[in-house]
């Protein structure tokens, strides 16, 4: 039998208290943009391949290469068992009296089999998600290759217990940082940086906002980090919740990439916690060091992962990496409540 | 005149609209700390902060010796920047609010937004950062609608664009000859 572990909210081991969701691409994330289209009824349905084959040539349906011609017929007990797509509404000059005969009175196409023409609204981009997809298909069906990756973590069910875990302790040591930097009279804002391989922690910094006014806590990590591998430019020894741990071995495969050339690609491999979204400034700076992962408490109101841009998903830039928010979001979220009550 | 503004509005008077004259003489500079950076190893741009027609930060990109990628020169300039106030006990924001960033390449995303936080008033900038940059080339972070990110910042950009792109070239050229990318690759 299962021992009973009494699980206390918030301590270490209550990883079943929060959901870890990912931050998608706007093309990801957005709703399903539809476009008008004309479809008909196929009533003879020996003629189906070769209506389907006559109006490939006829009214091709550039860019919609995920829209399936013929779809089977929703209503139960119609008629006609399918129907067919004919052509986009936009594809017609006079599309204000199209009939199946005007659209089919130039050459090419011979409308036999066809009955009377509607209207149908399609997705005019393929579904990228599988809530995409559904969607879609209540419309008209299309075709989806499935990122099962995405489908999984869309449902919150991409980590493991025990990845969860470690994500808990990660969190919870940036969730302490932030506390620290808070009693200094400091934004309580918190980050850990972990190697990813071997969940190694690497760093731990907070906001120091007091000495420097960007110092927010991942710029201090990011430092931190080059310091542990002989650079950084500043010392935050004063700071005792401030710390980094040098690689075990002088030999690191991590950096020996030989694709980084001269660069110090300096988080890469490395995962990164912080207590709530980075700002713009910090999103960037974490493209420029090419961290692997990041996972954020809270949402903020600037944020540039997921609220206001997301930085890591945007094509124009070199590097991109994957986010999750909501690791611990309670307790990230009680960080900023006690901020706003001592505003107050 | 090769000098524009960008996003359309004009600067007011307490913004310093830095005259002709000021923009090559300070831009000079600048460039001088370009090619330095270059003669380092690292990417040639430079930067200089001005307030009061005086230089109070200055730098370079120092990103491979600090192991640092966020090391870019605005970055280093606006440390000296703080250090300066520091030294004269002067209140930071009311300085940048008054300080001109000159820089050979335009900003990148992040250096766009550190210097929103510290509502810098003003930046020229040389050519444009397809790659990075943050004043209208990859993001508008100078105008976006980014209430508790500091400041908008007006900029000026076109000066010396031709020779700052021809630094980028030549060091991303020497950096890794045997990259490969077959758009430059000779053999
Ligand atoms: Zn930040
Ligand atoms: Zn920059």
């Amino acid at each position: 039998m299962e021992p009973q572990v009494k699980r206390l909210k918030g301590s270490l081991y209550d990883s079943d208290s929060w959901t870890a969701l990912p931050v998608l691409s706007d093309d990801q994330s957005q709703d399903i943009q539809l476009v008008q289209a004309y479809a008909a009824p196929i009533v003879n349905k020996r003629e189906t391949s070769r209506l389907v084959r006559e109006l490939n040539l006829r009214y091709p349906l550039a860019g919609l290469q995920h829209i399936k011609r013929v779809r089977a017929c929703k209503e139960k007990g119609s008629p006609h068992p399918l129907e067919v797509l004919v052509c986009l509404v936009s594809q017609v000059p006079d599309s204000k009296d199209a009939t199946t005969d005007s659209l089919f009175s130039s050459e090419g196409v011979r409308p036999d089999g066809l009955g009377e023409l509607f209207v149908v609204q399609v997705p005019s981009r393929p579904p990228l998600t599988r809530p995409q997809f559904e969607l879609a298909s209540k419309h008209w069906p299309t075709s989806f290759h499935e990122d099962k990756q995405v489908t999984v973590a869309l449902k919150g069910e991409l980590f493991s217990s025990a990845q969860k875990a470690n994500m808990h302790g990660h969190m919870m040591s940036a969730v302490a940082a932030a506390r620290a930097a808070q009693e200094l009279g400091m934004e309580a804002v918190g980050a850990v940086v972990v190697d990813s391989a071997t969940q190694r922690v690497v760093a731990v910094g907070h906001d120091c906002r007091r000495d420097h006014p960007l110092h927010h806590a991942v710029m201090v990590c990011i430092d931190l980090v080059a310091r542990s591998q002989g650079g950084g430019c500043y010392s935050f020894d004063k700071y005792p919740e401030c710390r980094f741990t040098a690689p075990e071995s002088s030999h690191d495969d991590r950096v020996c990439d030989s694709n980084t050339g001269s660069q110090p690609y300096i988080c890469t491999g490395y995962d990164l916690y912080v207590t709530r979204e980075p700002c713009i400034m910090c999103a960037m700076a974490l493209v420029h060091s090419r961290i692997g992962c990041l996972f954020y408490g809270t949402s903020s109101a600037d944020g540039a992962l997921g609220t206001k841009f997301k930085i890591h998903s945007l094509k124009d830039l070199n590097h991109r990496f994957e986010v999750y928010r909501g690791v611990l979001r309670s307790q990230c979220e009680d960080l900023n409540r006690n901020r706003k009550d001592l505003e107050n | 005149m090769e000098t524009k503004t960008e996003s359309g509005s004009t600067f007011t008077a307490q913004n310093h609209y830095p005259s002709e004259p000021e923009i090559d003489k300070w831009m000079n500079e600048a460039f001088n700390m370009a090619k330095e950076a270059l003669e380092k190893g690292e990417v040639p741009v430079g930067c200089l902060m001005v307030y009061n027609s005086e230089v109070v930060g200055k730098g370079r990109n120092e990103v491979n010796e600090s192991k640092n990628a966020t090391r870019h020169a605005e970055m280093v300039s606006v440390d000296q920047l703080l250090d300066w106030c520091g030294h004269r006990d002067l209140d930071v924001k009311s300085v940048c609010e008054r300080t001109v960033l000159y820089v050979t390449v335009e900003p990148c995303v992040m250096c766009a937004a550190a210097l929103r936080l510290l509502q810098v008033s003003s930046v020229v900038f040389g050519c444009r950062n397809d790659r990075f940059g943050g004043c209208g080339s990859v993001l508008d972070v100078s105008s976006a609608d980014l209430p508790q990110t500091g400041t908008k910042f007006q900029c000026v950009s076109g000066h010396r664009a031709e020779e700052a792109v021809e630094m980028l070239k030549t060091f991303y050229k020497q950096e890794n000859p045997n990259a490969p990318k077959p758009k430059t690759r000779k053999t």
